[in-house]
């Protein structure tokens, strides 16, 4: 991907829309694809993972233009590596950057080289590449990859530490979380999550879907609802997020490299 | 719709909450739901339906300009003295490459063989493969030949009498060099990496052959590699191939926690032949040089000048190759006559005296004489869309984000 930015696009954008601004250049110190983003609507900010750099960065929510982060999180204390993905918490103001086999989670409003204020982990079988949060029952959804058996959704407490086991698991030929790629998404007071499943072939493939799960089910539980599968548009699922207030599912989809937007009330 | 309440509320109010929360649950939808949802179509999709060029290089020998297009996945190529009207609606590629079969995505580097119009494409993020094709190749085909890269390879140069291909490794922070010939699983035969190269999200790379020198672009994020700080084991393709491949560099799972740095943007020279951790010769950097994430690079060896596209500076810098610390280029290309906007590719024609460059945020590729400075308007200019067309300039769109506040959408590339 030649030209790194975040750009903010208009909620009715369409087509060969130009964003309404965009955040990029030296100043920003963005560095390649960056694979995750948070909106923190109480505080006004959003925060991105800096791959390269072992930091996160936390913007203002109007940021326009060449223009510096905020707030950057990034030292030895921090223990940050790689960081791929993060979510935050607008509730109890925390961030959360998972790490394979621990997941970090900040202060909101922590700069510079600080410490965690707790770690999950590390533990071998956690597989924590996606993060989401449930402030209404307390609980932390832990989702990965791990290996043969697929993708998994791991429920732990929301303020799980050290070595603590999830409450239950979501996962399973039936559960059908094939291969997770991008951020998932919680609707709290419907106890779902929703997930972008991609299948294995590299460049895409027609089985891609972006699944609804009951948050609650334990072990092989098929998803609720599925929007694509064959030919159904979706090529190479990435994220997705939420608009509870116009009902609405944003996809992102690497191959057919474009965002796109469901109505979909039945999930809020 | 029901409000959200943090669960630090007080017991007995959580357990009102909880079981409302309940009764509001997803009840499990009936068969007709489930088809309604799944056969669902989008009501907005944000893309850009339209070529953005991203790399540039031109074919003296059969007169042919090739560049990637970063929206749809293709590799174009025009007649060299194309030029779209103003009230065309844009130009059509001579031969299109594209389509499942031939690997491309998002390609960043581009190469063309003089003497047999080899195309040489690079993928970045999505896909480790360079991809070689044959200068007929058109439409949904197989590459000729493929090497398997690292993962994130940016840039790509080659040193035609010593027979080798130099790629940038973002992730990696590092200039992987191949036998110009390799294919396949063939290991690289010697790799620059390391704290002392101040290679530091490297992008561009341009090589000159007479003056034995390399030359690479960086954007300034880095952290420390240390074979030591990889797992015992794992699966990722990295780890792996630093197992089993010499000259690999050290990746993701070699990097050092919290070692990472924000470093200014610089152009790091190096001899041609650089290899493991050594310092660069010299260093352009600092505010006079207005680097502001340099992308591609090319050499004119004749006046000895070295072309950047200044990516976010919406600029062409030219800079003499013995240039060394905070000095201004000796030229700059940039303003609204010159329609610069987000270049990302750069090429000098020594054929023709000509400078080209793509413009990733215009959907343009322009043609300047290579003396060209300050707001001069383009010799040529090859448009792939109607003029003023809106870009998106959307390249593996991972994740989004809702601002609620303001009812935007967020979207990293």
């Amino acid at each position: 991907m030649s030209h790194p930015q975040i750009a903010i696009f208009a909620r009715l954008a369409n087509g060969n829309a130009a964003p309404v601004r965009a955040v990029a250049g030296q100043k920003a110190l963005l560095a390649r694809t960056t694979h995750g983003i948070a909106y923190d609507e109480v505080r006004d900010v959003f925060m991105i993972p800096n791959f390269y750099a072992h930091a996160i960065q936390v913007f203002r929510g109007d940021a326009n233009g060449d223009v510096p982060p905020l707030r950057i999180i990034q030292g030895p204390k921090t223990q940050i590596k790689t960081p791929d993905k993060l979510m935050f918490d607008s509730v109890n103001n925390e961030i959360y950057v998972p790490q394979g086999n621990k997941l970090l989670v900040f202060d909101g409003s922590a700069q510079g080289d600080v410490a965690p204020r707790r770690i999950l982990g590390p533990a071998q079988d956690l597989a924590a590449t996606l993060v989401g949060i449930d402030p209404v029952h307390n609980l932390l959804v832990v989702a990965g990859n791990t290996g043969r058996a697929g993708g998994r959704f791991a429920i732990f407490d929301r303020t799980a530490a050290g070595d603590a086991k999830p409450k239950w698991v979501i996962q399973g030929p039936h559960a059908d979380i094939r291969r997770l790629m991008g951020p998932i998404a919680l609707v709290p007071h419907r106890g779902l999550i929703v997930a972008g499943i991609r299948t294995n072939e590299e460049l895409g493939g027609d089985d891609n879907f972006v699944g609804v799960w009951d948050l609650f089910a334990k072990g092989d539980t098929p998803p609720l609802y599925r929007i694509g599968g064959p030919s159904v548009l979706l090529q190479q699922v990435r994220g997705v997020t939420l608009d509870p207030k116009h009902k609405e599912l944003i996809v992102t989809d690497k191959r057919i490299n474009a965002v796109l937007t469901y109505y979909f009330p039945e999930i809020f | 719709m029901c409000e959200w309440v943090p669960a630090r509320a007080t017991a007995s109010f959580t357990a009102i909450l909880q079981e409302q929360q309940a009764q509001a649950r997803a009840k499990a939808p009936t068969p007709a739901q489930v088809s309604d949802v799944n056969r669902r179509k989008p009501v907005r999709m944000i893309k850009d339906h339209y070529g953005s060029y991203s790399s540039i290089a031109v074919d003296l020998t059969h007169d042919e300009v090739v560049m990637t297009d970063e929206s749809l996945f293709n590799i174009l190529t025009y007649n060299r003295t194309e030029n779209t009207p103003p009230t065309a609606t844009m130009s059509e590629p001579k031969r299109m490459i594209g389509g499942i079969n031939t690997w491309i995505e998002f390609q960043c580097g581009v190469y063309v063989d003089q003497a047999t119009g080899d195309i040489y494409a690079v993928n970045n993020d999505t896909v480790d493969r360079l991809v070689i094709f044959s200068r007929q190749a058109k439409g949904n085909v197989a590459p000729d030949r493929i090497i398997r890269t690292p993962h994130t390879t940016y840039g790509i140069a080659v040193d035609e009498p010593h027979q080798e291909l130099f790629l940038t490794v973002q992730e990696a922070a590092a200039v992987s060099v191949y036998r110009k010939t390799a294919k396949e699983e063939e290991a690289p035969i010697r790799l620059l990496q390391g704290n002392k190269t101040q290679l530091a999200d490297p992008h561009g790379i341009a090589v000159d052959s007479t003056k034995d020198l390399l030359f690479v672009s960086n954007f300034g994020s880095v952290s420390e590699h240390d074979r030591t700080a990889a797992p015992a084991g794992g699966e990722a393709r990295e780890y792996t191939s630093l197992a089993t491949k010499s000259n690999w560099p050290l990746a993701r799972e070699s990097a050092v926690p919290g070692t990472g740095q924000f470093l200014p943007a610089s152009i790091t020279v190096y001899p041609r032949n650089a290899q493991g951790d050594v310092a660069p010769i010299r260093v352009i950097q600092g505010p006079k040089t207005q680097l502001n994430w340099p992308t591609g690079l090319s050499v004119d060896p004749k006046r000895g000048e070295l072309y950047v596209a200044n990516d976010t500076g919406d600029s062409i810098l030219v800079f003499s190759i013995t240039a060394s610390g905070d000095v201004p280029p000796v030229r700059v290309i940039k303003g609204a006559k010159s329609l610069v906007k987000s270049p990302t590719g750069v090429f000098y024609d020594g054929k023709h005296d000509e400078v080209w460059v793509s413009n990733f945020g215009n959907h343009t590729a322009t043609v300047y004489k290579a003396t060209a400075s300050g707001d001069a308007a383009p010799l040529r200019v090859i448009r792939s869309a109607p003029l003023d067309t809106p870009t998106p300039n959307i390249g593996n769109a991972y994740a989004p984000a809702y601002d609620s506040k303001r009812d935007q959408i967020l979207v990293p590339n």
